[in-house]
């Protein structure tokens, strides 16, 4: 046994620390990559023993990577250089509801949906909504700063964190409000992918749930005439609080799980969720239906009751694993384009799979211009996998093109960091470093992660789950 | 600190686009001078002044609209541009950015963004630094870094704006900045009451319950009234509140509210409609920082919805009885506004009281004797050690403003 892991076994205890490598092989992976186990994992009771942790780590020389459920798509808890691995199971409370205040205090390990179930008597709601939210963590949510579907209206989660607690690397232990004057160290934290600062409390927004909720469901021929439509109802300046598009190849694979009664012969399905009062609502969708039809909509109707809605929106949140029961393997890209460039995209995409001859899939928020083309290959064919590193990296490269970026919601994170550089020059890096410089000098907080190593530019590392 | 002592005049550099802008910057930093970046110079008085300023950088020029596509619902534009210039170039296509800062014919983008300037209508649209997607700023250093960019969704790299956006200046000058912009709602109404103060609390419990609230709720106590009802000799609080929306649910906001009004006792509300709605709620939000008569100081408090009443309530009686207190509390957002006038005497110690009574409260306009010194800022939060050293880290010659910030930063 190591000095650290001694010493971190003497001021913790084996209920809190992890050595075994059977105990620690679950912490050496997230939903995009497996790497080396770390030398000990933690999963503490509360700030103080992460802190302690933490300050433990630093003294023994050991990075530290925080970690939430693991469902991160690009590679961010991984511990790609060993080192301590905190994970936040144990801290999963409540810890406080203000609902006249529309806040709340939680600690990061409590998932996402748990905490929307934990309110919703109150007729109050937490509202971003990763697809993963019945597995997802606020602390993983907020390490990310994930969307969801429904950040169309209400925003991504940066915009629902009012305050955290935060250990820094030395094992000090802050606390942050947008109420403090001051520069915004809640807003530099929140998307900042654990590298600076390991977060323990979350301070989160709650909203009123709305007196009406109506959940409409569109045929289409195709990817591009849905996309067409949806440009053009943002472009009427109607903002409904989700526009999410399936192509065919989706839409099956989620039919043939859920049976949530999409159309199942349409070449794109549009699903469009509107809020507000009951008149806004039957309105807002008249309005929608008639702009669909006008773009080629070849059917629409609106779920009949709430049960129907569930229905559609969980076959919705499920498509990646849908998927993943017909696909060998598959790879889910994560990009967003202005959404007037959605059309000319889905069709570039398109271009590209076919180029690689890869089968493609398409789900995404098409409202936010937030695209996850999913891409269909067996790991054991190395032309395949050779294959959807290129067209993966095609794919981004069209994204910049068209004015968009390389991640609208999963982060950059291990995948992605040589790409930065394709977004950002050396300058916009530079300052971010100096953010990075001055929380974590010693860039011991999740090392490797979101910020290219230097030469090696513009490639996506292999992918390597299903 | 606040001084109402004149400076002596720095001189003042307008640059015609970013790389001027960025220039000028690097040769007064290599001057070992120090800058002050300023928009519409609304804010001025407000933060503390720099310990030093050799320079003046004024964007002026740099007001033009980069990019706009209204079918992406984003804009990108220039920091020295307007407010008013910008809701104009978006009005003509039925869009706005709900910024509320005071003054827009003079306020600027980057000024507003710098102050970190939160409106009333926040709680229902966001803050400024939500509704930024992407900024360009012109480092101490001379370098033009950009982060975020025109899409609505992004999570590439860290998110740089949130931490410039209430900087005031002392970390870059934003030179550009990208929005995502809302749709115009069709329908507004402002409505305007006079309340007897007795039914205060009553008020407050029955509109926090609102089934279509309001974008904007606000007791005003003291502050010149935005009717007529000065005029009147009427001298009781005033409790306004704007709604946006369709027709429908403003109509029927409007219903709900003036019934819950009308069961705490509030017998007669002004109802103003688009236009008139949308001046009336400017001047609420102008009469925030506007001066109203002599030596004053306003201060600003940030706290929880539920308790905005009573905290306005306790700042109006923390002088004692004799000397009056303007208030203003934000029902949707939890600001308490407190502004006192008097002697330089008065002020200081008017100042500090208010603080004890509401916390931290930061100075958001003063007119002060000569010689007077208040710190606008207050206590400084307990991270202050990881803001200087950002501070030292983005400027390390203290070339922006230095001194001018929490805790002298
Ligand atoms: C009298 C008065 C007092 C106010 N007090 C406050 C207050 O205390 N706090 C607050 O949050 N809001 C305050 N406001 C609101 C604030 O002034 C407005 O939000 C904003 O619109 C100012 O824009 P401006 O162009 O006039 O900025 P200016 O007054 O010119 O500048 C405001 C601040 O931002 C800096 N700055 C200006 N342009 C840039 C730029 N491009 N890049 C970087 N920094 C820049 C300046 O150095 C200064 O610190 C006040 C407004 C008024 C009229
Ligand atoms: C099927 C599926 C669907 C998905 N759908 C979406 C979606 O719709 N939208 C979306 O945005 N994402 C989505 N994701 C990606 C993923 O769920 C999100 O990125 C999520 O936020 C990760 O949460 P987690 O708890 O699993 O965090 P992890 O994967 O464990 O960690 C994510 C990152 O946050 C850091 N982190 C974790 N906890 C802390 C902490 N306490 N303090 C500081 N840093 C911390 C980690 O170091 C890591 O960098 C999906 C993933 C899957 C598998």
């Amino acid at each position: 046994m190591s000095a650290f892991t001694s010493r971190l076994l003497e001021a913790l205890g084996p209920d809190v620390v992890r050595t075994e490598p059977e105990d620690l092989a679950v912490f050496a992976f997230d939903a995009y990559s497996e790497d080396r186990l770390p030398a000990a994992a933690v999963i503490p009771r509360n700030a103080r023993e992460v802190a302690r942790a933490i300050a433990i780590a630093r003294e023994c020389g050991e990075p530290v990577v925080p970690r939430g459920a693991g469902t991160g798509l690009c590679g961010g808890a991984v511990p790609s250089r060993g080192g301590l691995v905190i994970s936040f199971a144990r801290m999963n409370r409540l810890l406080e509801l203000d609902v006249r205040n529309r806040r709340a205090r939680v600690q990061p390990g409590l998932i996402n949906l748990e905490l929307s179930h934990a309110i919703a008597s109150q007729g109050v709601f937490y509202a971003p909504d990763p697809s993963s939210q019945k597995i997802s963590t606020i602390g993983g949510n907020v390490g990310t700063n994930a969307g969801g579907a429904h950040c169309l209206r209400y925003g991504t989660t940066t915009n629902h964190v009012l305050g955290l607690e935060y250990v820094d690397t030395h094992g000090a232990v802050h606390r942050v409000s947008l109420d403090d004057p001051g520069y915004d160290l809640t807003g530099v934290l929140v998307g900042s992918e654990g590298t600076l600062g390991v977060i323990t409390e979350v301070d989160v927004r709650l909203m009123t749930v709305p007196e009406a909720v109506r959940v409409c469901v569109a045929a289409f021929a195709d990817v591009e005439s849905a996309s067409e439509a949806v440009s053009a109802i943002i472009g009427a300046g109607i903002v409904p609080t989700a526009l999410e598009i399936m192509d065919a190849l989706i839409t099956r694979a989620v039919e043939a799980h859920y049976h949530a009664g999409y159309p199942e012969n349409a070449g794109a399905v549009l699903l469009a969720e509107l809020a507000g009062t009951h008149d806004d609502v039957a309105a807002g969708e008249a309005l929608l239906a008639r702009i669909a039809k006008d773009h080629g909509a070849l059917s629409w109707r609106a779920a009949r009751d709430q049960a129907e809605c569930d229905a559609l929106w969980a076959a919705r949140k499920g498509a990646a694993g849908a998927i993943g029961r017909i696909a060998p393997n598959y790879y889910i890209q994560d990009a967003c384009v202005p959404r007037t460039r959605l059309p000319e995209v889905m069709h570039e995409i398109d271009a590209i799979a076919r180029d690689h001859q890869l089968p493609v899939g398409n789900v995404f928020h098409a409202g936010d211009g937030n695209l996850h083309p999913l891409l269909i290959f067996d790991r054991r064919e190395r032309r395949q996998v050779d294959a959807v590193v290129a067209a993966g990296t095609e794919i981004l490269r069209t994204c910049i093109a068209m004015g968009g970026t390389i991640s609208g919601e999963h982060g950059i994170g291990y995948e992605k960091k040589e790409s930065l550089s394709l977004v950002f020059s050396p300058d916009d890096l530079a300052a971010m470093g100096n953010v990075r410089a001055v929380f974590d000098p010693a860039r011991a907080f999740n090392p490797d992660k979101i910020f290219p190593a230097g030469a090696r530019c513009g490639e996506v590392g292999p992918p390597v789950h299903a | 600190m606040i001084a109402g002592s004149p400076k002596s005049a720095p001189r003042v550099v307008e640059p015609a686009d970013a790389g001027e802008l960025a220039a000028a910057l690097r040769a007064a930093a290599d001057a070992g001078e120090a800058v002050l970046v300023r928009g519409g110079g609304t804010l001025l008085a407000a933060a503390n002044p720099p310990r030093r300023c050799d320079a003046v950088i004024a964007t002026t020029r740099l007001c033009a609209v980069h990019s706009y596509d209204p079918r992406d619902l984003t804009i990108g534009a220039g920091a020295g541009m307007t407010l008013a210039a910008l809701a104009e170039t978006l009005a003509q296509h039925g869009q706005f950015l709900p910024l509320d800062a005071p003054f827009p014919a003079r306020a600027t983008i980057g000024g507003t963004l710098a102050a970190g300037w939160t409106g009333p209508r926040r709680s229902a649209y966001g803050r400024a630094r939500d509704l930024l997607i992407g900024s360009t700023v012109a480092l101490a250093d001379g370098t033009l870094a950009a982060s975020g960019g025109m899409v609505v969704k992004n999570v590439t790299g860290y998110d740089m704006g949130k931490l410039y956006v209430g900087s005031h200046g002392t970390l870059g000058a934003f030179v550009r900045a990208n929005f995502k912009v809302l749709p115009m709602p069709p329908a507004r109404r402002f409505a305007v009451s006079r309340f007897d103060p007795g039914s205060r609390e009553r008020l407050d419990a029955g509109l926090h319950a609102l089934m279509v609230p309001p974008v904007a709720l606000l007791i005003r106590d003291g502050f010149a009234a935005l009717l007529d009802g000065d005029a009147r000799g009427d001298h009781r609080p005033e409790i306004v509140a704007l709604f946006e929306g369709s027709e429908s649910s403003v109509e029927r906001g409007v219903r709900d509210y003036r019934s819950t009004l009308g069961a705490a006792g509030v017998a007669e509300t002004r109802i103003l409609d688009g236009a008139d709605a949308a001046a009336v709620f400017q001047r609420a939000i102008d009469s925030v920082v506007a001066p109203a008569d002599g030596q004053e100081v306003t201060l600003l408090a940030r706290g929880l919805p539920s308790e905005a009443v009573h905290r306005a309530e306790a700042a109006r009686t923390a002088l004692g009885a004799n000397v009056p207190v303007r208030t203003l509390a934000d029902l949707l957002t939890g600001d308490v506004v407190a502004g006192i006038a008097g002697d330089a005497g008065a002020l200081a110690r008017g100042v500090a009281r208010l603080r004890d009574v509401l916390g931290r409260a930061q100075i958001v306009a003063s007119h002060l004797p000569a010689g007077v010194e208040i710190d606008a800022w207050g206590t400084a939060p307990s991270t202050i050690g990881t803001m200087r050293a950002l501070k030292a880290r983005f400027d390390p010659h203290g070339t922006l403003a230095p001194g001018g910030f929490v805790g002298g930063i």
